[in-house]
């Protein structure tokens, strides 16, 4: 999948949360997408998702301009977000089985039993997932979207609540995923994990796209980019 | 067919949580029983008078028990932001709305059921055999009053103090469809038959199918803004 940015601006209100990106992400690319707190992260992977419509410029998923009214483009992106967008009143196989419904790929209970068991949550079919812990919503919104099989995965602070394991098992699923010519965009504050998995790193400040390049050894642009926001525990060293 | 399956698979997830955690139903169940049971201490209405304001008395019931349960309608939706969950998928949203307004009729029909008995019971009324009748009046003000209650819930659904405005936002436009319902259950309480309502009738139906439409072809900018 081929995700084009042209000149893409966001205003809630009189403040401008993004303004005049342009980017390209090519098939098979595992992006990191970096940038304090407020930078406008949460708010481009909303717009790529379609979940909000930019105040200008726009969004080709593969030539195809995306529209918050386009259930072909929808069904072709995927947006993880550690805790949300699962019901804790159902079961972790009927949510499953509910989100799959909706993309028009229903699963039998075999199938959505084999997904449960490879993020390692076979024993919790049947619970509720109000009763499951963070880092385990975490690893069901994997199965959900290895079931969902997305081209573009927008991922929003996926690190945090996820064991070694379970970062194991993320990233095993965004290898695969790009190594099929998938598009990987990941939104966190976890630089060196993030840098591990990812081939470019873009970063964002105010809004605006300050910085765009495929990693390299030494990388000091990135570090002089990345230095003005980032704690002194997370500085990048080469 | 994918509309109604997405429907179908929508209201099941509703119908699950319902069942799973009865907030909406019981509360709306109370409510109801609870209200008949004021009305009754608070009017002393004479055995004569009785069927001329039962149509007010029982629709006032149904439209606040209604209030109760449309402030509910979207709960599972706001938790873990499952709405932008479903907004993320490809589901039609008019299959959203359609999904709910259904599980909004199913939450209120079972109400109505043990309210119209009740309210028979309470006020010493003889016709026992026009509660289906009135029955099949009440459940087409049913349809409009979840037609407009599941699109207004919608809009007011980012709003601060929603229960607050959600009631100032719908009674208003619901006047016609208020006065239509208690009018045709008046005279259908009074003459026993359909023929004198039949004009009552057909703006109800009419408002039912305007709503209906309206409801499902602007879902997606409600629930997208």
């Amino acid at each position: 999948m081929r995700v084009v940015v042209d000149r893409l601006s966001k205003a809630y209100g009189y403040v401008w949360a993004l303004k005049d990106i342009t980017l390209e992400l090519r098939p098979g690319e595992c992006v990191a997408l970096l940038g304090p707190n407020g930078a406008g992260k949460t708010t481009l992977l909303k717009l790529l998702s379609a979940l909000l419509a930019p105040t200008q410029g726009e969004i080709t998923l593969d030539g195809e301009r995306l529209h918050t009214n386009s259930p072909r483009l929808r069904s072709l992106v995927g947006f993880l977000s550690p805790q949300d967008h699962v019901y804790d009143g159902l079961t972790a196989s009927e949510n499953l089985r509910l989100f799959t419904s909706l993309y028009g790929k229903g699963k039998n209970r075999a199938e959505t039993e084999k997904h449960l068991e490879i993020v390692g949550l076979k024993n919790w079919a049947d619970q509720y997932v109000g009763s499951l812990s963070t880092g385990m919503k975490c690893r069901l919104i994997i199965a959900k979207w290895l079931l969902l099989e997305p081209r573009l995965m927008l991922l929003d602070e996926p690190y945090g609540v996820l064991d070694g394991s379970g970062v194991g098992l993320l990233e095993s699923y965004l290898r695969n995923l790009t190594s099929g010519g998938g598009v990987a965009l990941i939104a966190t504050h976890h630089v060196q994990r993030a840098l591990r998995l990812c081939s470019r790193a873009i970063i964002l400040d105010h809004g605006r796209l300050i910085f765009d390049e495929p990693k390299q050894e030494p990388w000091e642009s990135f570090q002089r980019a990345f230095e003005n926001f980032a704690p002194r525990e997370e500085r990048w060293n080469y | 067919m994918e509309l109604l399956r997405q429907t179908a698979w929508l209201l099941w997830k509703d119908l699950l949580l319902e069942l799973r955690r009865r907030e909406s139903l019981l509360a709306m169940f109370f409510f109801g029983v609870l209200l008949l049971f004021v009305f009754n201490f608070a009017f002393e209405i004479p055995r004569e008078k009785a069927a001329e304001m039962a149509a007010g008395l029982l629709w006032l019931a149904f439209i606040f028990t209604g209030t109760l349960g449309l402030a509910q309608l979207y709960q599972a939706e706001r938790e873990n932001h499952c709405l932008e969950a479903l907004l993320l998928s490809p589901v039609d949203r008019g299959a959203l709305y359609l999904a709910k307004v259904s599980f909004n009729l199913l939450l209120m029909l079972p109400v109505e059921m043990v309210v119209f008995p009740l309210f028979w019971m309470l006020f010493n009324l003889e016709a026992w055999n026009l509660i289906l009748p009135l029955f099949l009046v009440a459940f087409l003000g049913t349809i409009g009053f979840c037609a407009v209650g599941t699109l207004f819930s919608a809009v007011t659904l980012r709003a601060r103090a929603r229960e607050l405005l959600l009631p100032l936002v719908i009674f208003p436009l619901m006047i016609p469809l208020i006065l239509a319902t208690i009018r045709a259950m008046e005279i259908v309480l009074r003459t026993g038959g359909f023929e004198e309502a039949s004009s009552w009738l057909r703006l109800l139906i009419g408002f039912d199918v305007i709503f209906l439409t309206a409801g499902f072809l602007i879902f997606e900018w409600v629930i997208e803004a």
